[in-house]
């Protein structure tokens, strides 16, 4: 079986996978990152939402194979040490989580929307930019919420 | 990580009432959690289910022999080893007695339906996706390949999927036993006055309705992982569920072995909302299967397979009339209710738990309703948030609408007029459930004057200037919240200050972590981080009901209510002897206990390391200071509140757009209104998702499932909905020492209902009457354009 090498949460990792070996399965199962979630087999649900070189990607639609030499960030890799990601104390702050299993994605995915749509984000581009990424207690109100000030509060980090 | 925010500071702020940052977010923001499929055992194995292609077929010949030739595949197995190791079915309890509620009973004469739901199918597959065999091996990929080489003989025999149709004469049958499908078949409330009342009617409004069936959808898929020790002889089976307790008893029952054998232990749980609530029979083959292979043996189901093999919900079929006097006042109700169950009856939890409150929050004096149970060839239907009164809210708030629109009506006063008045609880309905307390005109008119309903005319004629068609409507609703009345919970005061609390109920997403500490805080001044609930492993947490029905605050706040004070009686009189007083003037405030009429005082934590420390101590209350309660409560309580919604359709497209939700919801206390307002939220949701996308669908024809994944289940997704306008009113609930309603239905279950209701409003212009739930864009466009080609006759959709 081939090897395949990148970084992942600043950290040189390698493994032996098979060709058919999802990036989220290498993430869960090869490296034990299981704050990457799988809510379905169809990449509608956005639980395995990661950062690709930059991007926010599902990471259940990507071959571990096709990221050698990729930079990629978990939602175990968006705080620092002694520091939460603002938009994860957002999400803290403005209720944007109940069973937290969507949440790693939906962070990963509001942060990724910052970069692509910046930090004065309306209600409806947040909700526009997060229909990919399903969400079954919230209701996305507070998520919203969480999102709007997220983003801003990323403008001062 | 960074220092807690301000509002955790201060435990003064961490009371009843205040809406404390929940303690599980830290680890679930920060990718920590640890849910089911987070969990592997060393040396596991892989399991895969083989799953019937067929709504109904005889299994005939299983050959596993190409499977077990696969390297790597360690085991299939069928019913012929569930059969030799003597498995037993799942334990379902259809129908649980409550003296609060009326009893379902069969006329004499009816034989009521008892099914059994094997871990794997026995002789004949009754829907598409029921287990056949579970195939064991190395890896997952191999016990896929495993599964694809199993050869099975079907003999496909003739199946029902559709509610009215498995209930017809003559409708291919899916048991041997009884004369059709119908599996339950009994009477509510009182026919000779209920006859009587519509004899003298003015009006009757009369309505038929199918609600639709959907499922829970946890974004969780389940998972489990099993394994038996030999050397003990006991099985530990890791898998996230509504409680623990339940949980292994159950799976006891299944392997037929003392319930001490088993152990459960679960973590994070990635929602529930009922469709988690009850043991899966992947759960028991699991479990089996580790024991078969000598190793630990882990499954992960897969969303498609999810959508096979969750249990489903709703799904009811209904006749209902009003009957109402000149002036308007309601006389009378009656009608039937078929609900269908699935393959086999498991529980007719949504059948009765609606039936009951028909009549919802209106003084209607009499009331007869049919209750029927129906099997079919599809999953089984179980309770789902806020099980069965969605249902009969949604037709007894159509029913309102509809006597409006036939007869003259405003849909207000109408409401207003039969509205239950405050002075008028305790009120027992026409099926004899008693309504505690509250307000109902007040949440009403206060949803009335949030939703801007006044207003609402001039909105209109501006949506109608863009070509818009602009609709509103209101619901109000009751929820009655029953569910496994026993509950324990076991609390200790530690000699350094934390509180550990036992308890069997696990949170699925509600927060318990934070509200239930709140609690204790509240109560002994202990700061929130110092509080442990311990819930999710049975060889601690002996006796509990888990968290359905609205159950888990309602219930959990009485029995750590009263072992709190257990634990302060206690503490008095170890107190007393610190304190060198009698115990009868020791007093507790704010976690200290106070000797009146000195400046003495002792520290909870203080009591807690004496008992630990002095060894002269009375034996009750020598060791850790620690008290317990287990109560049975089988009364129900009554969440209730009136829900509003604007929607503007465009008549071109039949696409809708919510444009703005209104919620008034009566908790009767918020612990955390937080928390409270994120339920009420994801409840909209589901209700709103009910009324308008989701949809089960079996395939009249072949029983298929048509909605297998996200690409077919629609569910429900942030660019869709709105930001919600909900408030709550607190009137005390009088049957609650704390004055709790539960908090978690409430959202639904009017939802249904004034969705619906908007969209027929916003329809009236062309004289529709109704369209059926979900009200897609499709339907309301077909109903837009029936309704024009027949302006004489008022549609149906």
């Amino acid at each position: 079986m081939p090897t395949v090498s990148m970084t992942v949460n600043g950290k040189a990792v390698s493994g032996t996978v098979e060709g058919r070996t999802l990036l989220v399965q290498f993430l869960r199962e090869h490296l034990g990152l299981t704050g990457t979630h799988v809510g379905c087999d169809t990449s509608q649900c956005g639980c395995c939402t990661i950062h690709l070189n930059g991007k926010g990607v599902k990471s259940c639609a990507v071959l571990a194979l096709s990221c050698e030499g990729a930079n990629i960030v978990t939602i175990e890799g968006l705080a620092t040490a002694d520091k939460l990601h603002p938009m994860q104390e957002a999400f803290r702050e403005h209720h944007g989580l109940q069973c937290g299993f969507c949440t790693p994605g939906m962070i990963m995915s509001a942060v990724e929307m910052v970069r692509a749509k910046g930090h004065d984000l309306d209600e409806k581009t947040i909700r526009k930019q997060l229909e990919g990424n399903i969400c079954r207690c919230t209701g996305y109100h507070n998520i919203v919420r969480a999102v709007q000030a997220g983003a801003a509060a990323m403008k001062g980090a | 990580m960074n220092a807690p925010a301000e509002h955790h500071r201060n435990p003064r702020n961490e009371r009843i009432g205040q809406p404390v940052r929940r303690k599980e977010d830290l680890r679930l923001i920060t990718g920590k959690g640890r849910f089911s499929d987070d969990v592997n055992w060393p040396n596991q194995a892989y399991a895969v289910f083989l799953r019937s292609p067929h709504a109904h077929a005889r299994i005939g010949a299983i050959d596993t022999r190409a499977a077990l030739a696969i390297p790597g595949v360690l085991a299939v197995l069928t019913c012929k080893e569930l059969l030799a190791d003597g498995l037993k079915p799942v334990p379902h309890v259809p129908d649980a007695a409550n003296p609060h509620e009326p009893n379902l009973v069969s006329p004499p004469g009816f034989k009521e339906m008892i099914a059994p739901h094997h871990v794997l199918a026995v002789d004949n597959v009754r829907y598409v996706g029921e287990a056949v065999a579970i195939v064991i091996a190395n890896s997952v990929n191999l016990a896929k390949d495993g599964a694809e080489a199993v050869e099975v003989d079907y003999e496909v025999l003739p199946s029902v999927s559709a509610t009215p149709a498995a209930a017809q004469p003559g409708a291919p049958k899916l048991w041997d036993s009884p004369d059709s499908n119908i599996s339950i078949d009994a009477e509510v409330g009182d026919k000779a006055a209920t006859e009587a009342a519509f004899a003298r009617a003015k009006h009757i409004a009369k309505f038929e309705t199918q609600v639709n069936r959907v499922t829970g959808v946890p974004m969780e898929p389940r998972a489990a992982v099993a394994q038996y020790d030999t050397a003990t002889r006991r099985y530990t089976l890791h898998a996230g569920s509504g409680g623990a307790v339940r949980l292994k008893q159950d799976l006891a029952k299944i392997l037929d072995v003392p319930a001490n054998d088993v152990r459960v232990l679960m973590d994070d749980i990635g929602g529930n909302f009922g469709t988690r609530g009850m043991i899966y029979p992947e759960f028991g083959a699991v479990t089996w299967a580790a024991r078969r292979v000598g190793r630990p043996v882990k499954w992960t189901c897969e969303r498609s397979e999810a959508f096979l093999s969750d249990y489903q919900a709703r799904d009811l079929f209904c006749t209902a009339e009003l009957a109402l006097d000149a002036e308007g006042n309601f006389l009378a109700m009656r009608g039937s209710n078929l609900s269908n169950v699935g393959s086999v009856p498991s529980n007719y939890g949504q059948l009765k738990k609606g039936v009951e409150i028909m009549t919802s929050l209106y003084r209607v004096p009499c009331a007869h309703f049919r209750a029927r149970g129906v099997v079919s060839n599809t999953m089984l239907t179980r309770p789902y948030r806020s099980s069965g009164r969605p249902e009969v809210m949604y037709i007894m708030e159509r029913l309102i609408d509809i006597a409006a629109f036939d007869f003259g009506f405003d849909r207000q006063a109408l409401r207003r007029r039969n509205l239950l008045q405050s002075h008028e609880l305790p009120y027992t309905n026409a099926f004899g459930m008693v309504y505690d307390s509250g307000d109902y005109h007040d949440a009403m008119e206060k949803a009335f004057a949030l939703g801007n309903w006044a207003g609402f005319p001039a909105r209109r004629a501006e949506a109608k200037a863009r070509g818009k068609l602009r609709g509103i409507g209101t619901a109000n609703y009751v929820d009655t919240a029953t569910g496994v009345p026993r509950e324990r919970a076991e609390i200790t005061v530690h000699d350094d200050g934390r509180v550990d609390v036992v308890l069997g109920i696990v949170s699925n997403g509600q927060g318990h972590e934070t509200s239930f500490a709140q609690l204790i805080n509240e109560w002994f001044d202990v700061p929130i981080e110092k509080v442990r609930l311990i819930v999710g492993d049975t060889d601690i947490v002996q006796v509990g009901g888990g968290t359905h029905s609205g159950r888990g605050l309602r219930l959990g706040s009485i029995v750590m209510f009263n072992a709190s004070n257990q634990i302060i009686e206690k503490g008095k009189r170890i107190a007393a002897r610190l304190m060198e007083c009698d115990p009868s003037v020791v007093r507790f405030f704010r976690g200290r206990f106070s000797a009146q009429g000195t400046d003495q005082t002792r520290t909870l934590t203080e009591v807690a390391a004496a008992a630990q420390r002095l060894p002269d101590l009375p034996e009750d209350l020598r060791g850790p200071l620690t008290a317990f309660s287990d109560e049975t409560i089988h009364i129900p309580s009554f969440p209730y509140g009136c829900h509003v919604v604007e929607v503007e359709i465009d008549p071109a497209l039949g696409t809708l757009e919510i444009v703005k939700y209104t919620a008034i919801d009566d908790v009767g206390l918020a612990v955390n209104p937080m928390i409270v307002h994120g339920q009420v939220h994801g409840a909209i949701a589901q209700g709103v998702g009910q009324a308008l996308w989701e949809n089960v669908h079996y395939d009249a024809a072949s029983g298929q499932l048509l909605s297998g994944s996200f690409m077919d289940y629609a569910m429900p997704r942030a660019d869709q909905l709105p930001s919600f306008t909900a408030e709550f009113t607190e009137i005390p609930c009088t049957t609650h020492p704390l004055g709790i309603r539960p908090g978690g239905e409430g959202g639904t279950t009017p939802a249904l209902g004034v969705m619906i209701n908007a969209v027929v409003d916003a329809l009236s212009e062309f004289g529709v009457k109704h369209v059926e739930m979900p009200a897609t864009p499709e339907r309301i466009w077909r109903a837009i354009r029936e309704a024009k080609n027949s302006p004489k006759r008022p549609a149906t959709a």
